[in-house]
């Protein structure tokens, strides 16, 4: 009597364990790996439209080139990606696919998004990979580049393109006063002192019809006047550094001279304005023929590094493409195999001057002969654009910290520059208050 | 018996109730998130939680995995202490699993597990910790608690994605199902007590029943002893009167014949003598047979070494206790007596054993040194440290001292006899 029922308990856990053990199966996605179920294929998510806000029409091409590349190095695994999906509908997309669970292995990273995905545990975790890879060298990248795919002080994805922001100048209308284009290392003073000078009344109607800057805000002056707002971890925001306020008053300056009159991008346009800071990825997208004769058809113009202010250096920030990988991912090898040839196949690196808008991430693409006549063949022109100033710039670039909340954090910080510079009262005063509530967000968070 | 019945259809009760429950909340949840997916807001979802949740039709497949496993693992029964535990143990993992997958919006799965493990409570060891763990568990897995040191989702996230008023009901009724549980449990503890108050009492009616009937053995073994004894005597005196006292009778007798011949005809009272010696030596013989009679019978029956052997093999499976016989020298060369001692020996000093200290192993040698015969009992029982001389063992020392044997004894690790005997190499074989 005894024996049977511990023979039919034994069979009763046995069978309780093995469900257990199917459960595990489902739960970690482990039987994807049963024979039978296992594919050799790498997925990839992409959008089909280009990054930098421009239509055009190679959008696969640097990926299919990258794919070929990849499958012949690894014959028998393929690569597949869903085409078809606009940039907008993207980080929807990706949420979805990552929501059930059908997530590609890899997937490009729109900068505005990386924090997010990062945060909710998406990617995964590259330090491992890199450390284990002795052909990984990423000195190659630019240090901004590369820094931008970090998160939480590790490496959570790589840069594919970025794109820094530059000064655009109006050189028509520097000619027209008589002023020299300011050289690579202008200063804040040199900004105003032209600003100044341009901004009158050009046909005599009493109204300002020629402007010295557009859509210069207090972020430009913070980052080239050293400013860093919070700190890594973003528990904390410095709004009352000494360099604040001098960043402040600088942009309330500029502000002061055009007396009242909005400008907007379109006075630019017109060529009415003679700085307005863009990204280069724009100077790519409307430089060409023939988007440049409707666009900016009545001047022109070149690119310039930031100025900088007395405390910083002539720096900006770097939009950047990102590509991560999902962290549950089952082919976590050749996925980083495809990652590395997107990022750092010189060849695939250098496409991106031919069918895209950004710039390599990889220095010594930038830096090629290569390069430069690529550029010079798809704007025309040899004086409006200096190498060495664009590989710097990116070099050079700001990075903001990473994380939760971060583009929230800027909006409180946006709001309180606003209303200090719009406030009657005492700069260090508003500074002081402003901090305080800034700092407790941040801390609720 | 009919209430414990009763409480186990309220414990069926209660797993349907909670596979209904899980079931509810994970089917709410696939729900959702396969709505979140359709409506295009996934991505606002998943920056509200900061987390991605486990697939949607993954919830109510693992959920039901570990609800079925955990039922099996329910269903088991008499089991050992250990095994029960070990069994508490994986039921608790499993519902800490089950609450996990379901963002630990119910964790009443605990109150099933403690219900079924409480059945065991009679015979269980360690019931009072279990208890007590359980219950901690139960209290601990407390979502808002959980969320301080990892990262959960809410099953209100889950809920958001219906409209307000369908929000309140959805979670009314996962209230109302949980509210349910609680009471069923309650129902059923209320009943298992009832069930073990009567079974108690009924332990102890059977228990009152069982003393009565022990004091009457007790008296009908004290009766029964008396008898024996008056049996005994009796047979004593009719032994001596019919044996003894038909020959001395006969022997004064023929002895007052002889003082009135011996003058008158010394050669009859020659004769008439040696009828009086052969009186004499019948006598003696029939005291011989009577106090043979009250020899062992084994020893009657066979020589001293097949008596101890069938003596030990009887106690063997009289008291399930192990006793190991080494006997190194040969048994028969001794009197009668002396074959008596040793047999009453190894008898009391086993029964001793067996008796007074609780013994499962008995280890008898016997052997020789020198012209002495050596008797060791050895026993693994609780021995005695303070050795109180008992009827048995003051018998036993009085007997050896007259055949100018020893005894020692000592009770400190189990408890030890060891005996010597003196082998007298003049008596060769058994004297009749």
């Amino acid at each position: 009597m005894d024996s049977v029922k511990s023979k039919k308990n034994r069979i009763v856990s046995i069978i309780s364990i093995l469900l257990l053990f199917c459960v595990w199966l489902i739960y970690t996605d482990t039987y994807k790996e049963l024979p039978g179920i296992r594919k050799e294929v790498i997925t990839i998510g992409v959008f089909s439209d280009s990054y930098w806000q421009v239509q055009n029409g190679n959008s696969y091409q640097i990926l299919e080139d990258a794919i070929a590349v990849f499958e012949e190095m690894h014959p028998g695994v393929q690569v597949e990606y869903v085409s078809g999906i606009l940039k907008e509908d993207y980080s929807e997309w990706l949420s979805e696919r990552l929501l059930s669970e059908q997530a590609p292995d890899l997937f490009y990273v729109l900068s505005e998004d990386f924090n997010d995905f990062a945060e909710i545990g998406a990617l995964k975790n590259l330090e491992p990979l890199i450390q284990k890879d002795k052909e990984f060298q990423k000195e190659r990248f630019y240090s901004s580049a590369y820094e931008s795919g970090k998160y939480n002080g590790s490496q959570y994805s790589l840069p594919y393109e970025c794109a820094p922001k530059l000064m655009f100048v109006n050189q028509t209308i520097l000619e027209k006063e008589g002023l020299e284009i300011p050289g690579e290392n202008w200063t804040w003073e040199e900004f105003y002192e032209i600003c100044k000078k341009t901004t009158r009344d050009t046909d005599g109607n009493g109204t300002i019809d020629q402007f010295g800057a557009v859509g210069y805000t207090w972020k430009e002056a913070f980052e080239s006047n050293g400013i860093h707002l919070f700190n890594q971890q973003g528990t904390r925001c410095y709004l009352t550094d000494d360099n604040v306020e001098a960043a402040l008053m600088f942009v309330e300056k500029i502000e002061e001279l055009n007396d009242g009159y909005n400008v907007t991008a379109k006075d630019f346009d017109l060529g009415n304005v003679i700085f307005q800071p863009m990204s280069f990825s724009e100077y790519r997208a409307y430089k060409p023929y023939p988007l440049s004769v409707k666009k900016y058809a009545g001047f022109e113009w070149g690119c310039i590094p930031m100025p900088s202010g007395p405390d910083g250096e002539n720096v900006s920030t770097l939009d950047s493409l990102l590509i991560g990988m999902n962290e549950n991912t089952r082919n976590t090898q050749y996925a980083w195999e495809f990652m590395k040839i997107l990022t750092c196949d010189t060849q695939i690196q250098s496409e991106i001057f031919d069918y895209s808008e950004g710039v390599s991430v990889l220095k010594e693409v930038t830096e090629s002969d290569q390069t430069l006549q690529s550029l010079i063949e798809s704007s025309g022109n040899t004086g409006s654009l200096n190498q060495q100033i664009l590989s710097k710039a990116v070099e050079n670039a700001v990075v903001a910290p990473r994380f939760r909340n971060y583009d929230e954090a800027i909006e409180e910080v946006d709001k309180a520059v606003y209303a200090i510079i719009e406030g009657d009262s005492n700069i260090s005063m508003e500074q002081i208050i402003w901090n305080r509530k800034i700092n407790g967000y941040l801390e609720k968070r | 018996m009919d209430e414990s019945r009763t409480s186990d259809y309220t414990l069926v009760i209660m797993k349907n109730l909670n596979l209904l429950i899980i079931l509810y909340i994970a089917m709410l949840m696939a729900h959702s998130l396969s709505g979140y997916i359709q409506e295009n807001s996934a991505l606002d979802f998943l920056t509200k939680i900061y987390r991605i949740p486990i697939a949607a039709w993954k919830i109510p497949v693992i959920v039901i995995g570990l609800y079925s496993s955990c039922m099996l693992l329910l269903y088991i029964q008499n089991i050992s202490s250990m095994g029960l535990l070990l069994k508490v143990c994986v039921e608790l993992g499993i519902s800490f699993c089950i609450s996990y997958v379901l963002g630990f919006s119910y964790t009443g799965i605990v109150l099933l597990i403690l219900a079924d493990t409480m059945r065991y409570f009679p015979k269980a060891k360690w019931k009072f910790p279990l208890m007590v763990v359980m219950c901690l568990f139960y209290l601990l897995i407390d979502y808002n608690l959980i969320a301080a040191y990892g990262n959960i989702t809410p099953f209100e996230a889950y809920l958001e994605y219906f409209q307000v008023d369908v929000q309140y009901i959805l979670l009314g009724i996962k209230n109302i199902l949980n509210s349910l549980n609680m009471l069923v449990f309650l129902v059923y503890i209320i009943l298992l007590m009832r069930a073990q108050l009567s079974e108690k009492e009924r332990i102890l009616v059977l228990n009152e029943e069982l003393r009565q009937a022990n004091i009457q053995l007790e008296n009908y073994a004290k009766e029964s002893e008396k008898v024996v004894k008056t049996k005994e005597r009796n047979r004593l005196a009719r032994e001596i009167h019919d044996a003894l006292g038909h020959a001395l009778t006969g022997i004064i007798t023929g002895i007052e014949a002889c003082t009135t011949l011996m003058d008158v005809a010394p050669e009859a009272t020659k004769e008439q003598l040696k009828a009086i010696a052969e009186v004499a030596r019948q006598g003696v013989t029939d005291v011989r047979r009577s106090i043979k009679e009250l020899r062992p019978d084994a020893l009657e029956k066979r020589d001293l070494e097949n008596a101890l052997i069938q003596m030990m093999d009887e106690m063997r499976s009289a008291t399930k206790a192990e006793i190991v016989y080494q006997c190194t020298t040969g048994l028969n060369c001794f009197h009668e007596e002396e074959e008596n001692i040793i047999y009453r020996i190894v008898q009391e000093s086993i029964t001793n054993s067996i008796r007074h200290g609780k013994a499962q192993r008995i280890l008898v040698h016997i052997g020789r040194k020198e012209n002495m015969l050596k008797i060791h009992i050895e026993d693994n029982g609780i021995g005695c440290g303070n050795v109180k001389k008992g009827f048995g063992l003051h018998h036993m020392e009085e007997r050896l001292n007259e055949l100018q044997g020893s005894l020692e004894y000592s009770g400190e690790k189990g408890f030890i006899v060891e005996a010597q005997v003196p082998i007298r190499w003049d008596a060769e074989g058994k004297h009749d």
